[in-house]
């Protein structure tokens, strides 16, 4: 019973509309109610997981992020890109992949990607002939990377949510190539159609503007080494190197590019703060739904139900990759992590599926979601960036979809890909 | 799911309006409060040879602090993350009254999470945090006041809606 009004009434009010931290505690407290539970632990539930030591790194790379994007880094690494990849067929779209790939590696957030690099190069491909769905396409899928490659706060999410015990410079080294093979996949996608269109390259640039690109953009790309170097090596704790981003990127645009303003700064702030209340205001809510799904024992119940019906675990991890994919289409990434994470990891763990290959597989999945219909925050945002409906956007969008997928599949069924570079750092 | 797209309810500069941007600025001061911290805590290890144990629980409090401020801004500004397609697609009467039925049981929810922060608080405000001596109560402080902000937050939109 207690179960089923957990379920029910949560599936009831996310459905109805209700905030998802409010569909979570009400649903919370009614199985509490049902259960002879006090209610009061709800809250104390909420209150222990938003003041979580461990969930301190997120706002702060988040803050790091914002400051990227309002403190013109993007500049930079759109000027590298293009010098590395300008002179291939539809240049223009890979110089988008190149750059979202940088700087997801500095701002860990596809939201952040998008508005960054999708800002400045949707238009720009529009008006150099390109069409707006394919340039938004391009753009949205890269976005993706950055879910993926250090410092993915995505990942330091997963951690939390399968109750810290999962490394967080592993879950990073983890994402690494899955996230070269997504960016090489959208690039190959990009460069083909470019080709069907007839999209032109971009004139070649010689050894020293190359050169010149880098050395401007050198500082910016300095962070993602300060942040994976000082965790491993010890040097900090995860949450100061999120303090030591913020800290670099304050300094990098205000003394290196002197493009970080007071008001840039405040909007950064503000970005950020905004970020960390909707996402930890959720997890704190889905901290009590969690506590309260190992109490009625959910997931010891996913584990029996998962056996009944697959018994290797390619088909136990396919199974989940679709529940997520689905799940994916109408929830957005952070809560779809915090929710599913508790239900699915002991699945894993039951079926010898390694903890860092699943989370990178679940993120991924998951992620694909933030580019699908109905409901896509990064589909959204590059198609209003690009001026074009969502149904247009979506139109041209399956040669992406199919290039995502392929990617998908591969990490799920080689843990290798996911687990080499972490065995090698270790 | 996306952010609420229903915005602040419109008016003159009242003292909600002040109070949401105090809530604002007393969240990102405790973004920037918390990077400090934190950036001193790597400072003082290593040049000064002493690593603080106060680090934590500050930011643990500031943290606390920045997330139900924005919270409850979140509620006034209609941010937080849902799914709302359904919603949209309903007749307007029937829309209006699930709006309005959302609204009240986010004013309950925030009124209880106050009540339960407040109570939480004095239970544990005799009980020192481990690496400082201050209340562990302190805690839950954040969440009563950034509760009772978002249940007057969510009252306002309520009575806003009524009227309309």
């Amino acid at each position: 019973m207690a179960l089923a009004a957990l379920f029910l009434v949560f599936a009831l009010l996310l459905v109805l509309g209700a905030p998802v931290a409010i569909a979570l505690i009400i649903s919370t407290i009614s199985a509490a109610l049902v259960a002879g539970i006090p209610p009061i632990v709800v809250g104390q539930q909420a209150a222990a997981d938003i003041s979580n030591v461990g969930l301190l790194a997120i706002p702060l790379f988040v803050f790091a992020g914002e400051l990227m994007l309002k403190g013109g880094i993007s500049e930079r690494i759109i000027a590298l890109a293009s010098a590395l990849v300008g002179r291939f067929r539809g240049g223009l779209a890979q110089v988008s992949v190149v750059a979202s790939t940088l700087f997801g590696g500095v701002s860990g957030s596809a939201i952040a990607d998008i508005s960054a690099v999708g800002g400045t190069m949707i238009p720009q491909m529009a008006q150099r002939g390109y069409d707006r769905d394919y340039a938004v396409n391009v753009t949205i899928s890269a976005a993706l990377v950055a879910l993926l490659v250090p410092p993915s706060h995505n990942m330091i999410l997963f951690s939390a949510a399968a109750g810290g015990g999962i490394s967080i410079t592993a879950l990073f080294s983890a994402g690494i190539i899955p996230a070269f093979m997504l960016a090489l996949a959208v690039m190959a996608t990009a460069y083909i159609l470019a080709v069907k269109r007839g999209y032109q390259a971009e004139g070649k640039v010689g050894a020293r503007a190359l050169l010149t690109t880098f050395v401007t953009a050198l500082p910016a790309l300095v962070l993602v080494l300060i942040i994976f170097v000082g965790i491993k090596a010890g040097i900090f704790t995860a949450i100061e190197s999120a303090s030591v981003a913020v800290v670099y990127a304050v300094l990098v645009t205000l003394i290196v590019y002197r493009s970080l303003s007071w008001n840039a700064f405040l909007d950064a702030a503000k970005g950020a703060a905004k970020t960390t209340g909707s996402v930890l205001f959720v997890i704190g809510a889905a901290g009590a739904f969690g506590w309260m799904m190992a109490y009625l024992q959910v997931p010891s119940h996913a584990v029996e139900a998962m056996q009944a019906i697959a018994h290797d675990k390619l088909t136990v991890l396919a199974l989940m990759v679709l529940c997520l994919l689905v799940l994916g289409t109408f929830m957005d990434l952070a809560p779809l992590i915090i929710i599913s994470t508790p239900i699915f990891l002991p699945v894993a763990k039951a079926y010898h599926i390694d903890p860092v290959h699943f989370g990178v597989v679940l993120i991924l999945s998951a992620g694909i979601g933030l580019v699908t219909p109905p409901v896509g925050s990064v589909l959204f945002l590059g198609a209003s960036i690009g001026k074009i409906s969502v149904m247009e956007a979506v139109r041209g969008m399956w040669p992406f979809y199919l290039a995502a997928l392929i990617v998908l599949a591969l990490v799920m069924i080689f843990p290798q890909l996911s687990l080499w570079l972490p065995g090698l750092v270790a | 799911m996306e952010n609420e797209q229903n915005s602040a309810p419109l008016g003159p500069v009242s003292l909600l309006d002040r109070l949401a941007n105090a809530c604002k600025i007393v969240a990102l001061t405790g973004l920037v409060i918390i990077t400090l911290v934190q950036a001193w805590q790597v400072f003082a290890r290593y040049i000064l040879n002493n690593s603080p144990g106060w680090t934590e629980p500050v930011s643990v409090f500031f943290m606390g602090m920045t997330v139900m401020m924005a919270a409850a801004v979140g509620v006034r500004e209609g941010t937080h993350f849902s799914f709302s397609n359904i919603l949209d697609a309903m007749p307007a009467g029937i829309q209006a009254l699930v709006r309005r039925l959302l609204l009240a049981l986010t004013f309950g929810v925030a009124l209880l999470l106050a009540y339960w922060g407040m109570t939480l608080a004095l239970d544990n405000w005799d009980v020192s945090m481990a690496g400082a001596p201050i209340p562990a109560g302190i805690r839950y402080v954040p969440f009563a006041i950034g509760a009772s902000i978002m249940a007057l937050f969510a009252a306002e939109r309520l009575v806003a809606r009524q009227k309309n």
